[in-house]
C-alpha cells in the first residue's frame, strides 16, 4: 500500500510519497520520507521490499553525489536515469535483486525541461509525463490521463495531486498517513507542505 | 511390455481375471486420468454480404501432430432434408473439438427440424441463432468445447446474417468473423479488409478531419478471394491448417458448395 | 501471461521491398495489463541504414539495445567504417548465444541496406540467437500471430517504397488492434539505399 506519485507540468516536477511505513498490518512511523535527494537537479522516490529500498536508493545517492565531487558537475536527469537503470538491471540478474520501484523526477536545466522517470524492479524505465508505483497506479493514473496536459502551471499540478491523493484516501483500504511532496524546478529541490487534515468519505 | 510378460510367464499364467492395478516404481496405484477433450485444429470463418452469407472451413482434422484425416468438413447445413440436407438454408460451422461439434450439428438439426413439424413453417436465423445459444449454454458445466458460426439470410431484410459463438453460448451478429485455430491470423486481416479498419479517405488521412472508410457489402466474387487469400495465407503460417478449404454460400436460393484445394503440407 | 516474454507487450515487424526494407514497431510499455507508457520506442538504429528492432522483457530491450550500441560503436572504431546489416546479424546473433543459458528475453528483428551493393536484408533471431532469413518478412512480439496473418495476407513482392509503406502500416496497425498487450500508436521507419524515412502513426489508443 506505499504510495509514489509523480507528475510533471511546464517547469516543474512533482513528486509524492506517502509518508507510512509499514511492515505487515502494522504501521511503524507515519512520517516517513520515500525519496532521497542524487544531485542539484534529480530526486528518486522508491518502494518495494523494506531493506532493499533505502539500500538501493542510498547506495544510488553516494555513487551520484560521489560523481558531482569528481567532476564538478552534475549528472542530467536522463543520465542519472540510464545509471539507476543499469545499475538495477545489474541487480536484476544477480544471486539477490534488489526488489525497488522508482520514480525519477528532476529538472534538465540545460533543455530548461522537466522529467520524470518510471522504473520498476525489473529495471523496464520509460521517460513519462506523470506516473504512479503500486496500487496508486490503479487509481491514479485514469485521473492524470483525464486532467494532466504538458503545460499545466504549478498550481494546477498541485490540485491534480490532491485529486489523486483524494482518490487514494477514498479507495486504499489501509491509511497510508498522507504525502511527502517534493518539488523539483530550475531552482533545485523543495519540499512543498501539503496538508493532510481534511477527510474524505467513500461515496 | 515384453518384459512384463515374461514376468508373468515365469511365475503365474500370462492372464488373469483379477488384475492387480497398476503400479508406478514408488509404489503408489497409478492414477489413468479420462481428457474428455480433443483440440482437432483448423479455422473458420464467415462473411455476410448484401444478398448473401459465406460459411468457410478448412478440411484438415488434426490430434497433436497427427493429421487424422484431410477431408473433414466443418460446414453443416441445418434442417435440411434427407442425406442432401434439400431445403437448408442455414449452415453451422464449428471448430475446436469435432466429436461436440458433430454433436452440436445434431443436436441444432433436430431443434430445428422438429420446429418446422410443430410450427409448419422454417425457423428464421434469428430464431435458429438464439436457440443455439440456448443449447450451448445449457451446457455451461460441460461446456461444447467449439467455437461456433452460424449463416443465413435474414428474412426481414434480405441480407446475409452471421452469428458468432463462444464455447457456452455468449453470441452476436456481425459481418464478419474467424474462428479456431488461426483465428487470430485471420481476424486481423478480415478487420483491416472487409470492415475496412485503419483505412480513411485518401484527401485527409490524417489530423481530426481524417475520416473512416465506411465499410461497403462486399460483392460475392471479392469475398470468394478474401476468403482464399485468408486461408492460403492461414496455410502458409499454421500446421493445423490446410488440405481443403470448403465455402458455402447460402442465398435467398439455397446453399451453394465450392470446394477449393489448398496444401497438404 | 507471466512468460517474461509477453510481460510488457510489444510488437515489431520488417518488410522486404524493392531496393529497400521497412522496420515497425508498436509504442505500448505495460505490466501485465495496465499500460505504463505509450511513447516506448522498440526500433534502434545502428548505422545509416541498419536497424533492429527489439520486442519482449522491456528490461532487456533496453538493456540489448545499449549493448548493441556500445558493441557497434567499438566496431565503427576498429574498422573504421560503418557495420553492414548481414554483419550486424552476425552480431546479434552471436552476442544473443553468448548467453545461452540464461538468454535476454527479447525476439530481435534486424531490416537493413547493404551501404555497397544496396541489397536489401531482414532477418529475425529467437533469444538464443538462431537466425532466421527471410525474403519477405519477419514479425516479432506478443502480436507476432496477428502479424502472420496481416503479413501473409497483404505482401507481395517488389513494392515501390510508398507502397512497402502502406502495407507494413496496415499489417502492424491491423495485428496490434487484436492484441491487447501491443498498440498506443507506431514508428514506421523506410530505409532505401541513401534515403531513410522515419514516420509517427497514431493508431488507435485503446
Amino acid at each position: 500500500m506505499e504510495v509514489l506519485l509523480g507528475i510533471t507540468g511546464k517547469d516543474f516536477c512533482i513528486v509524492a510519497a506517502s509518508k507510512a511505513a509499514m511492515r505487515g498490518a502494522s504501521i511503524l512511523k507515519a512520517n516517513d520520507d520515500k525519496t532521497r535527494t542524487l544531485n542539484k537537479n534529480t530526486l528518486m522516490a522508491f518502494s518495494g521490499e523494506p531493506g532493499d529500498t533505502v539500500q538501493f536508493a542510498e547506495y544510488i545517492q553516494a555513487n551520484i553525489q560521489l560523481y558531482s565531487m569528481r567532476n564538478s558537475s552534475d549528472l542530467s536527469p536522463f543520465e542519472v536515469s540510464s545509471f539507476v537503470r543499469a545499475e538495477l538491471a545489474k541487480s536484476l540478474r544477480s544471486r539477490s535483486p534488489y526488489t525497488v520501484n522508482l520514480l525519477l523526477g528532476g529538472y534538465d536545466s540545460i533543455k530548461q525541461k522537466p522529467e520524470l522517470y518510471w522504473i520498476d524492479y525489473l529495471a523496464s524505465s520509460a521517460p513519462v509525463p506523470y506516473a504512479a508505483h503500486g496500487y496508486a497506479q490503479y487509481y491514479c493514473l485514469s485521473i492524470l490521463d483525464k486532467h494532466h496536459h504538458p503545460d499545466i502551471s504549478f498550481e494546477q499540478g498541485m490540485k491534480i495531486l490532491r485529486m489523486c491523493t483524494d482518490e487514494l484516501k477514498r479507495r486504499l483500504p489501509i491509511d497510508f498517513k498522507g504525502v511527502n511532496v517534493k518539488i523539483i524546478d530550475k531552482d533545485g529541490i523543495r519540499e512543498e507542505p501539503y496538508s493532510d487534515d481534511k477527510q474524505v468519505y467513500a461515496p | 511390455m515384453a518384459a512384463l510378460s515374461h514376468h508373468h510367464l515365469s511365475s503365474t499364467a500370462p492372464f488373469a481375471f483379477q488384475q492387480a492395478p497398476p503400479q508406478n516404481h514408488s509404489g503408489e496405484p497409478t492414477q489413468h486420468a479420462f481428457y474428455p477433450y480433443t483440440d482437432n485444429g483448423g479455422s473458420t470463418l464467415g462473411i455476410s454480404g448484401k444478398t448473401f452469407t459465406v460459411i468457410a472451413g478448412d478440411t484438415r482434422s488434426t490430434s497433436g501432430y497427427n493429421i487424422n484425416t484431410r477431408y473433414a468438413p466443418k460446414l453443416y447445413p441445418i434442417g435440411g432434408q434427407g442425406p442432401t440436407h434439400k431445403g437448408s438454408k442455414i449452415v453451422l460451422s464449428v471448430v475446436g473439438f469435432a466429436a461436440d461439434g458433430r454433436a452440436l450439428q445434431e443436436r441444432l438439426d433436430t431443434v430445428v427440424k422438429m420446429y418446422r413439424y410443430q410450427h409448419g413453417c422454417e425457423i428464421s436465423v434469428k430464431a435458429c441463432a438464439q436457440r443455439l445459444s440456448h443449447i450451448l449454454y445449457n451446457k455451461r458445466f460441460f461446456p461444447y468445447y467449439v467455437q461456433a458460426i452460424l449463416g443465413g439470410i435474414d428474412e426481414e431484410t434480405g441480407e446475409g446474417a452471421l452469428y458468432s459463438y463462444d464455447p457456452v453460448g455468449s453470441y452476436e451478429r456481425e459481418y464478419c468473423r474467424a474462428a479456431g485455430a488461426a483465428a487470430s491470423l485471420i481476424m486481423p486481416f478480415l478487420d483491416n479488409q472487409v470492415n475496412l479498419k485503419n483505412q480513411y479517405e485518401p484527401a485527409a488521412v490524417s489530423g481530426f478531419d481524417k475520416k473512416q472508410l465506411v465499410p461497403q457489402p462486399l460483392e460475392r466474387p471479392q469475398v470468394e478471394e478474401l476468403v482464399r487469400d485468408a486461408f492460403t495465407s492461414a496455410v502458409e503460417r499454421h500446421i493445423e491448417v490446410g488440405d481443403g478449404l470448403q465455402m458455402m454460400f447460402i442465398t435467398k436460393e439455397g446453399i451453394e458448395e465450392v470446394y477449393f484445394p489448398l496444401k497438404k503440407d | 501471461m507471466s512468460s517474461p516474454f509477453s510481460i510488457n507487450g510489444g510488437a515489431c515487424v520488417a518488410m522486404r521491398g524493392k531496393n529497400c526494407v521497412a522496420i515497425a514497431c508498436d509504442l505500448r510499455l505495460g505490466l501485465q495489463s495496465l499500460t505504463v507508457s505509450n511513447n516506448f520506442p522498440k526500433i534502434f538504429q545502428y548505422s545509416p541504414t541498419a536497424f533492429l528492432g527489439l520486442t519482449g522483457l522491456a528490461t532487456d530491450v533496453s538493456t540489448v539495445s545499449e549493448l548493441f550500441r556500445y558493441k557497434v560503436n567499438m566496431y565503427r572504431l576498429r574498422e573504421e567504417r560503418d557495420i553492414a546489416p548481414k554483419t550486424f546479424a552476425q552480431l546479434v546473433s552471436s552476442s544473443l548465444y553468448e548467453r545461452r543459458f540464461g538468454p535476454w528475453f527479447v525476439s530481435p528483428v534486424v531490416a537493413g541496406i547493404d551501404g555497397k551493393s544496396g541489397a536489401p536484408f531482414i532477418c529475425g533471431f529467437d533469444s538464443i540467437g538462431c537466425i532466421d532469413y527471410a525474403a519477405d518478412f519477419i514479425v516479432s512480439g506478443t502480436a507476432s500471430d496477428q502479424l502472420f496473418g496481416t503479413c501473409e495476407g497483404l505482401w507481395e513482392p517488389d513494392l515501390e517504397p510508398d507502397d512497402l509503406f502502406e502495407t507494413i502500416s496496415q499489417a502492424l496497425l491491423n495485428a496490434v488492434d487484436r492484441d491487447a498487450l501491443s498498440g498506443w500508436g507506431a514508428h514506421v521507419y523506410i530505409i532505401e539505399k541513401d534515403k531513410v524515412t522515419k514516420r509517427l502513426l497514431k493508431g488507435r489508443q485503446d
